[in-house]
């Protein structure tokens, strides 16, 4: 019985989120696409959301707050890396090589020349079929569906747009990819870490107010919570998912600067790990009132042989309403509330063989 | 079309981490009759409407019980329908029926009192409300817009308004997933919350919750509880995640 009424309230709430919201997006439920092939980018994990079918607006610059400083409140599309390097193909293929899948993928608007999402009309007749419906961009990976487009290298330093591992840290980057794809940290309904909170599914939210620059993931309720006044970090034996950022403005950019992450947490769902000792420098760069230029900037001795820089840009999400007319918001997302994403890769539900979950890093 | 949920999980163990907050002297929270007070809110610098913004945190053990809040009925006793007492003495034998035995979000109004701090952002469209209990944050919606129709939340469907300097949530659109407290006092989908926030000194707000579900309860019914201030030099909400540690795959609970 109460199973049953959980249920019921899960498909209610999934056939809402489609009918209300142009978000065909739901990675959650999507089936691991990558795991024969290409990494696949997660399926579902494509879609723009409205804003992204919109002919782009002449853009003015940022407006002000009172404060003087940017005022990037609003809703925003992130990209939906998957992976932030250039994909090779999986099973085999030494990285290095070309970008297989042009590029981490990403979504609709999200990159430079990015491709307009179609994604709108696959989330409309929800009915019994909502979550699959939802899913949308869960059909086979491999270009234009859900948004995915060529999105040259999200590393721009080193020039080859690959993280400058030591072997030993390549070597167990690509473990995780191939043989641990059970413990990637989102399928557990973790928090996405930092930066990839930047680059996770779905919308994102800013609000600012007097010495704060707060970012809503609508992704697994993730929140960040900049404090902007350069106060100094939590001690250093706190760990955190998603870290102890501490910004500043440096004109019209808020430099963040990120510490105190736990281990938990992947760049990207790619095996791309960390240790205790990364150190993060963002920057929000307002390149014009519907764009934020995201940067930041690696630095983690202990498994890189240099620092590395990637970069995406955030686009506006400029979607005023919903289907019913109500203005735009960002939904509820129940994650651990009815987890099924783990089967697809403990059984035999589109994963090509059953993985052992909890296998040490 | 199946869905298929986890529904038991072979262990449980929040992990916290927790910062030490700076001890605060406790409020008394006021007599019996709406809550009056004859202190000055401060304004948003911002936003104008008094200020709600900061670290807040109940200093209560309510989220084990909520009976110990409730003050009206002036009996203090939760009016649930005869029907209805059945199902709670089932859930407080039923711990782990509790959603956040689970890990599963907390509702409204529980998330406002269950001893974790939770930090208000004050912006004239939204009010956020975002707590360290497992990273739940709340939107309450200032721009005037009406519930949505026919979505239910964990954590319901908050749409704001000032009453002077109160600020007056109504919340809908819940699940019947939830509980009020560990010992099972529990509602129904028709859950209907009024919040009022009002500033009571410069630490100290009272939050009050009427709540009416004409499934569960006879009557409407009010709880009210002090919120501390937390004015730590660079104090902030860490984490409170909640996870299990060996998780099951959907299917292989189902066999259990």
């Amino acid at each position: 019985m109460k199973k049953t009424l959980l249920m019921l309230t899960t498909i209610a709430t999934a056939v809402g989120l489609a009918i209300l919201i142009p978000l065909p997006g739901s990675g959650q439920d999507a089936p691991p696409q990558g795991k024969g092939g290409g990494k696949g980018g997660g399926g579902g994990k494509g879609g723009g959301k409205g804003g992204g079918r919109a002919p782009a607006a002449p853009a003015g610059p940022m407006p002000k707050l009172p404060d003087g400083h940017p005022d990037m409140q609003g809703f925003w599309n992130p990209p939906a890396i998957t992976d932030i390097e250039p994909a090779a193909p999986r099973g085999g293929g030494a990285p290095g090589g070309g970008a297989a899948r042009g590029g981490g993928a990403a979504r609709g608007g999200g990159a430079p020349g990015g491709a307009p999402a179609a994604g709108g009309p696959a989330a409309g007749p929800g009915g019994p079929g909502g979550p699959p419906a939802a899913r949308g961009g869960g059909a086979p990976a491999g270009g234009g569906l859900g948004g995915f487009a060529g999105a040259g290298n999200r590393i721009i330093d080193p020039a080859d747009g690959r993280i400058p591992y030591t072997p030993e840290a390549r070597a167990k980057q690509q473990d995780l990819l191939n043989n641990h794809m059970a413990d990637e940290p989102e399928l557990h309904c973790y928090q996405s870490g930092v930066p990839h909170s930047e680059s996770n599914q779905f919308g994102l939210q800013i609000i600012q107010t007097p010495g704060y620059f707060v970012e809503q993931s609508e992704f697994m309720h993730t929140v960040r919570i900049i404090p902007t006044d350069g106060r100094p970090h939590i001690d250093s034996k706190i760990r955190l998912f998603q870290g102890d950022p501490v910004g500043h403005w440096e004109g019209d950019t808020l430099v963040v600067d990120t510490t105190n992450q736990n281990t938990k947490t992947w760049f990207d769902t790619s095996g791309n790990f960390k240790t205790e000792a990364l150190h993060i420098t963002e920057k929000f760069i307002p390149t014009d009132a519907n764009t934020i230029e995201y940067q930041a900037t690696m630095h983690d001795p202990s498994i890189y042989t240099k620092d590395w820089t990637a970069h995406w840009n955030l686009p506006r999400n400029n979607t005023k309403t919903m289907s019913d007319g109500h203005p735009y918001e960002q939904m509820e997302f129940g994650c651990i509330e009815g987890n099924e994403d783990l089967g697809h890769y403990t059984e035999d539900k589109g994963g090509k063989k059953k993985q052992v979950l909890g296998k040490k890093q | 079309m199946r869905i298929r949920f986890a529904a038991r999980l072979k262990m449980i163990a929040p992990f916290a981490l927790a910062a030490p907050l700076a001890l605060m002297s406790v409020a008394t929270g006021p007599a019996f009759g709406q809550a009056k007070s004859s202190f000055t809110a401060p304004k948003n610098a911002w936003e104008g409407h008094a200020d709600l913004s900061g670290i807040w945190q109940a200093k209560t053990t309510a989220g084990d019980d909520v009976d110990k809040l409730v003050v009206d009925p002036p009996n203090k006793k939760i009016p649930y329908l005869p029907a209805a007492v059945a199902q709670m003495k089932a859930n407080a034998k039923n711990k782990a029926g509790d959603s956040t035995a689970k890990c599963w979000m907390p509702g409204v109004p529980r998330l406002m009192y269950m001893n974790k701090p939770f930090q208000i952002f004050q912006t004239a469209k939204y009010i956020m409300v975002d707590s360290e209990y497992a990273h739940v944050y709340r939107q309450i919606f200032m721009d005037g817009s009406g519930h949505l129709d026919g979505v239910q939340f964990w954590d319901g469907d908050s749409r704001g308004k000032w009453e002077g300097d109160t600020l007056v949530v109504d919340v809908t659109g819940f699940n019947d997933q939830t509980w009020f407290d560990k010992a099972g006092n529990y509602h129904s989908d028709q859950l209907h919350v009024v919040e009022r926030y009002t500033r009571t000194g410069p630490d100290t707000l009272t939050y009050e919750a009427t709540i009416t579900d004409p499934k569960v309860f006879s009557k409407p019914w009010t709880i009210r509880v002090p919120l501390m201030l937390n004015k730590a030099p660079n104090a902030r909400i860490m984490e409170y995640e909640c996870q299990e540690l060996a998780p099951l795959s959907a299917s292989e609970a189902q066999k259990k």
